[in-house]
């Protein structure tokens, strides 16, 4: 155990001193700290707006937060993906003389991390807005960071180091849990639709002697309410038994035996999350961890094209080797996106009486703050074999990315027609609102790459992303200005081919400047 | 001494290693040869204790499972990885406290001049090319002083004098009593070193040879003569 405190106490030494070497590192985590105070300030400030500020209201935040906790611990755990493991444990942790207990308590510390900061945080505000008295905030956080983190490990390590029961039951288990967190938000929705979102319903709720009487979660809240609230027949009842279903577990947890069976599936999780992580830098959209490789189809086709245009047919070739074409769980994604955009802002559209205006404004606003996803193109700029092709540089941006733009133009209609539809705009402005949509997207690929060449890797994926936002909006808010001089003077039809014009003379200025990181592989 | 005996692993439904046996006395290098594919690395894991299997491995007759056999067990993986911020120093230093190992700061010094880490010791894994991490590992796991050392396609990666090195070192090991085992699929490698070689295929060990029983017979005419495959 004590090598795994030395490994990890110098892995975070040395972290820390590279984080602080940087100065864009120090800056964003700086930033970050004090965006998180500001948020917490707000939230306080809400509650008191909203009159929230009583004990009542931190035994509700309480209670959500616990609900929250158990079930997503439980979930991860027994599908054993809730504790982080890297590639180094399988290669210099996993073979060392370790109790895999140990192992296993060691590397989830993270998760007791976070556990403790967040009972900081409730300790914090049960001080300051809720006005709890110091003596029950004082249980209130050895409840929260001590047995809550008791009964944690004991799961985790019975979930994890179960090496007598069958691998089916515990994924049984995971599915029962994930269709046992569905019908809770299922049962949420119904009941805030029935009785409405309120703070009387939301409280009234979490009042309900049923919830008390939960196993395990209930006797949890239970106890929270034994200290903020006071005694009552039931709370003592759920305390006691929450109290002894630690300790139980605690016990069942050390007797368990464990010879390391489950290194097997934390060497595969930790080779997922690289994967993941890497996907994420790269840019790419991530859904979960592990997805499954996809099957590739049969295609027989020719290439065609000379010079950079084989790129692009190389490009066409590759998705038409995929088993939904150019479609994919991002084209999903912004179907829904659109689809429900279009029945939230419904009324508001009608009342405003602008509906076209609307759209526009959500295909600009979509563009600038969703990052997108890294497509064929990001990946030629790797390759070596682009920068030796005989071509011109333009022309090979131009063929490397003229796939993803026909994606961009699909991605508009899935985002611009379910709006134009309900919002009942005129066809010939929902056609132009995809125009300008995939046009607004070829300008954001052309920005990334600019941002490549300005700024190299000095500022990271996140600081070119931010960058790159602040470019665009820059750009686009400038041509804000001869779009509404435009509406004023000639009224609202005439704002989407002036939009449309603007963005095209635009993306064409920056495609011509970003042709210049096709020239060579070497950059900053 | 390692003691494998009616070893089975599957990966889904895919049984990568069948019902496989073989025995590495002290003191002799083990050779598994095969294809890609063959079951090689599994084997590996399996002894290091990497994935769950059917059957029994013994290290100096104890279960590989339990803590004592582990701590006798030296681990070189095909793909080294490294904790991205740990220095190489410190990869070694927590090697030696994970193993309770009685090896001294000059012994690990005169590893790291050995392997051409000497000037590198200050460097985080993750600012280590793919040759030097391997280095790493070879280091780490001489740190252990193992009584069974197993080493994954080892000279991957590795420059023609860290090769040269690991040869001799192999060879050091073998004179203290060490039982080593290497899985690789380059013949040429494990020439001057073998005394025992496992040749599988498709999850089996199809046949073995005891350097003893063969004299100075080429390592490449006996793997092809016995997987009847094409002498380059």
């Amino acid at each position: 155990m004590k090598a795994l405190i030395y490994l990890t106490g110098r892995s975070f030494v040395n972290n820390l001193k590279k984080a602080v070497k940087k100065p864009v590192t120090l800056l964003l985590l700086i930033f970050f700290l004090a965006y998180a105070v500001v948020v917490c300030l707000f939230l306080g400030q809400i509650a008191v707006e909203l009159r929230f500020d009583s004990v009542k209201g931190l035994v509700v935040l309480l209670s959500v937060w616990t609900i929250y906790t158990f079930l997503t611990n439980l979930y991860g755990y027994s599908s054993r993906k809730g504790v982080i493991f890297r590639p180094g444990h399988a290669h210099f942790v996993f073979p060392a003389p370790i109790s895999p207990k140990w192992i296993l308590i060691h590397s989830a510390w993270m998760n007791y991390l976070l556990s403790v900061a967040v009972n900081l945080l409730f300790v914090l505000a049960g001080l300051t807005v809720f006005g709890v008295a110091p003596l029950r905030v004082f249980f209130l956080f050895f409840l929260g960071s001590v047995s809550e983190i008791l009964l944690e490990v004991s799961i985790m390590v019975c979930l994890y180091t179960n090496e007598t029961l069958p691998e089916g039951v515990l994924k049984f288990l995971g599915v029962v849990i994930k269709f046992f967190l569905i019908g809770i938000v299922v049962f949420f929705f119904f009941y805030f639709r029935r009785e409405g979102f309120s703070l009387s319903s939301l409280s009234a709720f979490f009042d309900w002697p049923g919830l008390c009487m939960v196993p395990v979660v209930g006797w949890n809240i239970a106890a929270y309410r034994l200290i903020l609230l006071g005694a009552t027949r039931l709370n003592i009842i759920g305390t006691v038994l929450y109290l002894c279903t630690v300790a139980g577990m605690v016990l069942l947890a050390c007797r368990m035996k464990c010879e390391g069976e489950y290194f097997e599936d934390a060497a595969k999780f930790a080779d997922d999350y690289v994967e993941m992580k890497q996907k994420k830098r790269n840019g790419e959209l991530v859904f979960g961890m592990g997805e499954k490789k996809q099957k590739i189809r049969r295609v027989s086709a020719k290439l065609s094209g000379e010079g950079a245009k084989a790129i692009f047919y190389r490009q066409l070739l590759e998705y038409k080797k995929q088993r939904y074409f150019i479609f994919d769980k991002m084209s999903l994604l912004i179907l829904a996106i659109g689809v429900l955009l279009a029945f939230a802002l419904r009324k508001n559209v009608e009342a405003s009486g602008i509906a076209s205006a609307f759209l526009l404004g959500m295909v600009a606003y979509l563009t600038l703050i969703m990052s997108g996803y890294a497509g064929k193109w990001e990946t030629e700029l790797k390759n070596p074999y682009l920068f030796l092709l005989p071509d011109r540089p333009f022309k090979k941006l131009w063929y490397s990315t003229l796939m993803e733009h026909v994606r961009s133009l699909l991605d508009g209609c899935l985002l611009c027609i379910p709006m134009g539809v309900i919002w009942k705009i005129s066809p010939l402005s929902v056609a132009q609102g995809i125009l300008i949509y995939a046009v607004l997207q070829a300008s954001k690929i052309y920005t990334r790459v600019l941002v490549q060449c300005m700024v190299g890797d000095l500022l990271g994926k996140t600081g070119q992303e931010i960058l790159r936002m602040l470019m665009q909006m820059f750009l686009l808010g400038i041509g804000v200005i001869p779009a509404v001089a435009a509406g004023l003077i000639m009224g609202l039809p005439v704002v989407y081919p002036v939009t449309l014009a603007y963005s095209v003379l635009v993306t064409a200025v920056l495609g011509a400047l970003a042709s210049l990181r096709f020239d060579s592989m070497e950059q900053m | 001494m390692l003691e494998i005996q009616e070893l089975s692993k599957s990966y889904g439904k895919h049984l990568a290693v069948d019902q496989v046996s073989f025995f590495v006395p002290d003191g002799q290098v083990g050779v598994l040869l095969g294809p890609n594919g063959a079951g090689k690395s599994t084997i590996i894991k399996s002894i290091a204790g990497l994935v769950r299997y059917r059957g029994r491995i013994g290290i100096q007759g104890m279960s590989s499972r339990t803590l004592d056999a582990k701590r006798l067990l030296g681990y070189v993986p095909e793909i080294p990885a490294m904790f991205d911020y740990l220095t190489v120093r410190e990869h070694v230093e927590y090697i030696r406290r994970a193993y309770a190992s009685p090896v001294t700061a000059e012994e690990i010094e005169e590893m790291f001049v050995r392997f051409e880490l000497a000037d590198k010791q200050e460097k985080t894994g993750n600012e280590l090319s793919k040759g030097m991490m391997q280095k790493v590992s070879i280091c780490c796991a001489l740190a252990i002083r193992p009584k069974v050392l197993l080493l994954d396609e080892p000279m991957v990666g590795l420059d023609p004098r860290a090769i040269k090195e690991l040869k001799e070192v192999v060879l050091e090991q073998k004179e203290k009593g060490v039982t080593v085992l290497i899985s690789t699929h380059m013949l040429e490698m494990v020439e001057e070193l073998w005394d025992v070689m496992f040749v599988m295929e498709k999850s089996h060990i199809i046949g073995s040879y005891r350097k003893a029983d063969v004299g100075e017979k080429d390592l490449d005419d006996l793997f092809f003569e016995m997987t009847g495959g094409e002498h380059s």
